[in-house]
């Protein structure tokens, strides 16, 4: 049963990121909203970690809150709009939020 | 047959209302006969350690909370091996009988539950 891993909070200020990506299995997928976009960084650590997720691992961002701070989109990762992050949530068996 | 729950709870019984909201949440859930399961990760380790005092801070301990999980049907308690290492808490006496799992452990652990709650 494949799981989507919701976070919101900066991977720069807070563990969230690490541990999530220490627990994923194959097919889980990873969605990064809010201050969780600034992991798409480019040339920091928290970026590099999730680039080196394995092929099998979906990584998707919500589009509005890349464009609110200006961050480029690596090709790895899908952008989605609202109602693109709902059909997101319901293509996994279930949906787990970082709070 | 009821979906079954798995509650992470990955903050410090300190820091917020999250350790607590975590617990009512295991405890409601116990109390209604759901499968729940219980997983202690990151700073949530912390709610594991032994002869906290809780009125230093003015706060209310959740130690006795904790204890209550077993008589609401809340048997199934896990804590990150990880965690527990990183945190200096291996080895020692933990206020309740959760059993460690390493990272690929937790990973089945997740995929088992029809849903997740992370606190």
């Amino acid at each position: 049963m494949a799981t989507l891993h919701m976070l919101s909070h900066s991977p720069f200020s807070d563990s969230r990121l690490v541990s999530c990506l220490r627990l994923l299995g194959p097919g889980d997928g990873v969605l990064l909203t809010g201050d969780a976009t600034y992991a798409m960084q480019p040339d920091t650590a928290q970026w590099q970690a999730l680039s080196l997720m394995p092929e099998s691992i979906s990584l998707f961002a919500l589009e509005e809150d890349l464009h609110a701070r200006h961050l480029a989109l690596p090709p790895r990762v899908k952008a989605l709009d609202y109602p693109g992050f709902v059909e997101c949530c319901t293509a996994f068996a279930k949906v787990n939020t970082w709070l | 047959m009821s979906k079954s729950l798995l509650i992470i709870c990955r903050q410090a019984p300190w820091s917020g209302p999250g350790a607590r909201e975590a617990l009512d949440i295991a405890l409601a859930g116990g109390a209604f006969d759901l499968p729940i399961a219980l997983l202690f990760l990151d700073d949530g380790v912390f709610q594991l350690q032994t002869a906290q005092h809780a009125v230093a801070v003015q706060q209310k301990d959740l130690t006795a909370n904790l204890q209550a999980l077993p008589l609401f049907g809340v048997d199934a308690l896990y804590a990150s091996t990880r965690s527990l290492d990183e945190r200096g808490l291996s080895g020692q006496p933990l206020s309740l009988p959760v059993q460690a799992l390493d990272d690929t452990a937790l990973t089945v652990l997740i995929a088992q539950h029809d849903q997740v709650i992370t606190l």
